[in-house]
């Protein structure tokens, strides 16, 4: 007759599809980040790293502290009393929260592009050159170059090319945020910041966007706040959720999406929510 | 889960229950028609094997709903974590309960083929394997039922079991075989409804690993603890 044997309890392999490289450098290192606007607490402890080369998506509901963390990294609240940043955001081994820290100059390293496209009233052409003469004097001809090489990389040179002249304004919202795009990696940043850069965007300009994300990250490090989770799903490596001020959990997409390990994650991303 | 939030959309909760109900209209079915086919051959009864069959095609239709509702839930709700785990989870499991049915509605049939020979082979075997089949597959369900993982790991471990009683029956009925031609015929289809029994018990194993992924989103490992294999060479009469 048999007998029922004991058998070990199986070993558990967990499927993280898509897992960010764990092994990639570091090239934002945020640690204990407190930030406040006044007297209210925005972020709550904040401390993760963003590999170099990899997209990090930031989810979470509104208010939650995401947008104020990308605001941090180029130091956009400077322009605004009484907000104020503690903690350490090391980028490249520099602290870019200390006061010596010339917030001009890390724009350059850091570009942001937002929500809704911001072209300028200007030509195409001047809309690129615009934030490379901040920073850099360059020959006509190089310039020249600046810009179209811009314009490649966001796939919009075909499209404008024999219109560099004509206004920005004049394009389409999907070339536009294109082109504010170009113009973000016209200035050659380490990391690009994007504010939720689809949310006014059709379906097609999004997959564009969605695409061209796939290309820039080999140059650049990304960071994107989106509420589309799909969206973070299917460009992140690696996606935080934020949740009042604090970072439940932040994990290789794959994992969060099939198998988050919080659940406070899973609720949300599941709406659930409260 | 008692612990989960009901969603905030209210008609997408609606959606995932009623997938849970058919599921769990299918699995009631799925094991109602394993206990008729067992019954059938162990006790010669004719009208539990006809109504073992009976049921097949309500089985066959019940996947095809389950399938349709969903391909529907991943197609328009774009479902994620334990919800994504849980609808691509019923995509495979219905399939293991409509192949569960179609070797129970096989045994069914056999049963009514074996004919008056087979009143002088032990169906001791077949009796025990039917009993630990049942009883895996009545866990799997519970556990598929019930989001409990624990009754899944418990099905996993158990399907050692009904391999070595597969090995051991083939053995015996070789040696039937062996000692009298004569038997050859009622001991093929006495083969076939063990090799039947034997697979619907790895259909409830499939399932518990779906269910133990779908609550815990760790996938349990691709070998399982199993019991010797059959070999032809083996019996000597």
């Amino acid at each position: 007759m048999t007998t029922m044997q004991p058998t070990p309890t199986p070993r558990l392999a967990t499927v993280h599809a898509g897992a960010a490289d764990a092994g990639a450098r570091t090239m934002i290192e945020i640690e204990n980040l407190d930030f406040f606007y006044g007297a209210s607490q925005a972020l709550k402890d904040i401390s993760i790293r963003f590999p170099e080369r990899q997209v990090t998506g930031m989810i979470g509901p509104s208010g939650c502290g995401k947008s104020t963390l990308l605001r941090v990294l180029n130091r956009m609240y400077d322009l605004y009393p009484g907000q104020r940043a503690t903690g350490k955001v090391m980028l490249d081994g520099e602290n870019i929260i200390g006061p010596q820290v010339d917030a001009s100059r890390l724009r350059s390293r850091v570009g942001m592009v937002f929500q809704k496209p911001t072209p300028f009233p200007m030509s195409i052409e001047a809309n690129i050159a615009f934030g490379v003469k901040l920073h850099e004097r360059l020959s006509r001809a190089d310039m020249a170059d600046r810009v179209e090489d811009a314009l490649r990389r966001v796939a919009l040179w075909d499209e404008v090319k024999d219109r560099l002249r004509a206004n920005a304004t004049g394009l389409s919202g999907g070339q536009q945020q294109r082109l504010c795009i170009a113009r973000t990696i016209a200035t050659r940043p380490e990391v690009i910041l994007l504010d939720e850069p689809t949310s006014a965007l059709d379906p097609i300009s999004t997959a564009r966007i969605e695409e061209l994300l796939d290309e820039l990250k080999r140059d650049f490090t990304i960071a994107i706040v989106t509420h589309n989770l799909q969206q973070a799903a299917r460009c992140a490596d690696q996606v935080a959720f934020f949740f009042m001020g604090e970072l439940v959990e932040v994990d290789s997409a794959g994992a969060i999406f099939t198998a988050p390990k919080q659940k406070r994650t899973q609720d949300y991303i599941t709406g659930r929510f409260g | 889960m008692s612990d989960t939030p009901r969603h905030i959309v209210s008609s997408y909760e609606q959606e995932l229950n009623q997938l849970r109900a058919l599921m769990a209209r299918m699995g009631g079915l799925v094991e109602n028609q394993t206990a008729l086919a067992i019954q059938a051959i162990l006790e010669r009864n004719t009208e539990s094997a006809q109504a073992a069959m009976e049921q097949d095609p309500e089985v066959d239709a019940l996947e095809r709903e389950v399938e349709a509702r969903a391909i529907k839930l991943l197609a328009l709700r774009a479902p994620l974590a334990q919800d994504l785990r849980e609808i691509v989870s019923a995509l495979k499991v219905t399939s293991d309960l409509e192949r569960i049915g179609d070797y129970a509605t096989n045994v069914a049939k056999r049963s009514m083929r074996l004919g008056p020979t087979t009143s002088d082979i032990s169906l001791g075997g077949l009796r025990s394997m039917g009993r630990l089949v049942q009883e895996s597959l009545r866990l799997a369900i519970d556990a598929l039922g019930q989001n409990d993982k624990e009754k899944a790991l418990d099905v996993w471990r158990s399907d050692k079991a009904v391999d070595e009683i597969y090995t051991a029956m083939f053995r015996e009925l070789v040696t039937y075989m062996m000692e009298d031609p004569r038997n050859i015929g009622a001991c093929t289809h006495l083969l076939f409804i063990a090799k039947n029994l034997e697979r619907i018990g790895d259909h409830a194993t499939n399932i518990a690993e779906r269910v133990h992924y779908s609550v815990t989103g760790e996938m349990l490992p691709a070998s399982r603890p199993r019991g010797g294999q059959p070999n032809v060479e083996a019996p000597v009469p």
